[in-house]
């Protein structure tokens, strides 16, 4: 394909997706674009790239040698995004993938961290925006801008020449750690998705889950394309209506969400099954799939909920092809390999170790942390428990210490040390529970023996002092946390305790 | 809509956050019908929760992409508002 300037080991096997499938339609929004028209809004929008911003020499002119543009997207899923991740690459810059709901104080982390020359981020949101060195935005779409960023003193890191996008992981201290993924991990990590999950240019895939996530980012920013595929987005909340109407319209081939909105189907007055005749994969990630769920999914539907199992550091790690089989969370995909470290009691059941061929090099931001979680032979710990059945990969729980709530991981020490910062707050423990959704959340006790302190001054002290995710979603009063000889907290005696208190 | 159909639909209402949030409301914070339910715990999962319940327990259909102000959606009394006007459009 002339015209598009290729720079890696991304940019030749997107250029090649784009000249191989030509006619087809490749994503589908409020309109159609095929694979042509992509190419063509791509190289529009990398020549427009090179135009609105100073170039990398310009901005890299008080350093000793120069560093590539870096391009933030913040920006929740839509057919623009695709086409400006592309361009960007094409254009020779580095797209960072933040979450969309990372708050200024995330964003400046990144910026003070990263560095960051410009935002792709809402018109809405630029006004709202705390950060250092916003300039003018340049209108891209009806509601997206480019907001360029004044780059600030030389960033303390500096990324691999290799790196070829960036995502996020939240961080336990208000900083979002920056994984670096190589050109060649992305692409494995899609060609492998195709290979193992059987992807074909019949497919059409509504991705729902934000494509700054894993999930979304594998399977469907770069894979879809490999494949020859059509990627939709929907616009507008993703409600269960909405989207069963969008299934059976676009004759929705795969369905790429989370488990609240496979919930959502399952409940009482949810989509008919006829809507749903097309689909062949519905894939859940982002938190555990509860297992009633897949049930009910299966027996109204017909069709069983792929529960993958991905990293964040590591790319996508299983799916099951068997259609007939329903429990676990699938089989190694290609370029996976998955080991158990033996267990103290059970030498089938321990951490789980995974070494793929869609590997992050590192942090960018925290030298040295990722390299001390790969072992010997380049494995990294998961930090999840589980064993191997059948070939299968199943999770018994989690070895560390942190807080899962909606992808996010949560340090229970830090709400501990605002709680315990109150006047009146005598000891407190914060672990991981369930709402009466089952959805996870961070379950607060606190001891108050002068009984002055009440709910409302513990979560307004966590609202004004913690990023919303971590705030607790319940709080609880005991007399005492009971606690083992060494002053750990024995948090299963204490939900007992709880439990036992609820019920009464 | 008479008062006593208005109560009985803010009451509805209430249960309706009270289980999108997944119990995470205090009964406290759901009495003050004017609170900013994003301020006292209403998380993007319970707004997707509230839609999907408003939408089935309500017949009706809530195009957020369609309207330009969401505000309706920022505390009971503005929800129970916006139904008793779908209600009042219906009739």
């Amino acid at each position: 394909m002339s015209g598009i300037p290729t720079h890696g080991p991304l940019q030749e096997a997107m250029a090649d997706c784009l000249a191989r499938h030509s006619g087809r339609r490749a994503l589908v929004g409020a309109e159609a674009v095929t694979y042509t028209e992509l190419r063509d809004r791509v190289q529009a929008v990398a020549g427009w790239l090179r135009e609105v911003l100073p170039s990398s020499q310009q901005l890299s002119k008080h350093m000793a040698k120069p560093i590539a543009r870096h391009i933030g997207f913040c920006l929740g899923n839509r057919p623009e995004y695709v086409v400006l991740y592309f361009a960007t690459l094409f254009a020779g810059d580095l797209p960072l993938l933040l979450d969309a709901n990372f708050n200024s104080g995330e964003i400046g982390a990144i910026q003070a961290d990263c560095g960051l020359d410009a935002l792709v981020i809402e018109r809405t949101k630029v006004a709202g925006l705390a950060v250092e060195g916003k300039a003018e935005p340049v209108a891209f779409a009806d509601d997206v801008v480019l907001l360029p960023l004044a780059r600030q003193a030389e960033p303390p890191f500096r990324p691999r020449p290799a790196t070829q996008a960036c995502r996020f992981t939240s961080g336990t201290t208000g900083r979002p750690k920056c994984l670096e993924f190589s050109g060649e991990a992305v692409v494995s990590a899609a060609r492998n998705w195709v290979l193992g999950t059987a992807m074909t240019s019949e497919d059409r895939t509504l991705c729902l889950a934000a494509l700054s996530n894993g999930l979304a980012f594998n399977t469907s920013l770069l894979s879809t394309f490999v494949a020859g595929a059509e990627l939709h987005f929907l616009k507008g909340a993703p409600l269960t209506r909405p989207v069963a109407r969008r299934i059976a319209e676009s004759g929705i081939t795969r369905l790429v969400a989370f488990p609240t909105l496979y919930r959502n189907f399952v409940a009482p007055g949810g989509p008919e099954p006829a809507t749903m005749a097309s689909l062949r994969h519905a894939i859940s990630a982002g938190a555990p799939l509860w297992p009633d769920v897949r049930d009910e999914f299966r027996s109204r539907y017909g069709l069983d909920i792929s529960d993958y199992y991905g990293i964040a550091e590591t790319g996508p790690c299983t799916f099951e092809r068997d259609a007939g089989y329903h429990s676990g969370l699938g089989q190694p995909l290609p370029g996976v390999e998955i080991r158990i470290a033996p267990g103290p009691e059970d030498p089938a059941i321990g951490e789980v170790l995974v070494r793929t061929a869609s590997m992050a090099s590192g942090y960018l931001n925290h030298p040295g942390l990722f390299e001390e979680r790969l072992d010997a032979d380049g494995f990294y710990h998961s930090g999840d428990r589980g064993r191997l059945v059948d070939g299968r990969l199943h999770l018994v729980g989690r070895t560390q210490d942190h807080i899962n709530v909606a992808g996010r991981k949560i340090d229970p020490t830090e709400i501990v040390a605002v709680v315990s910062a109150l006047a009146g707050v005598d000891d407190a423990v914060a672990f991981p529970d369930e709402d009466l959704n089952r959805e996870a959340l961070v379950h607060l006790v606190v001891v108050a023996s002068d009984g002055q302190v009440t709910k409302g001054a513990v979560a307004e002290a966590c609202r004004s002092r913690l990023a919303p995710y971590k705030v607790p979603g319940r709080i609880s009063f005991v007399a005492e946390i009971p606690r083992t000889g060494i002053g750990k907290p024995r948090i299963a005696l204490l939900r007992e305790q709880l439990g036992a208190s609820a019920a009464s | 809509m008479d008062d006593d159909d208005r109560l009985a639909m803010k009451k509805r209402v209430q249960r309706l956050v009270y289980l999108a949030a997944g119990g995470k409301i205090r009964e406290d914070e759901l009495a003050q019908s004017d609170a900013d339910l994003r301020q006292i715990g209403l998380d993007s999962l319970g707004y997707l929760n509230l839609l999907e319940g408003l939408e089935r327990t309500f017949g009706v259909a809530i195009d957020l992409d369609q309207m330009e102000d969401h505000s309706f959606l920022h505390t009971i009394d503005n929800l129970v508002r916006y139904l008793a006007a779908q209600r009042g459009e219906a009739a």
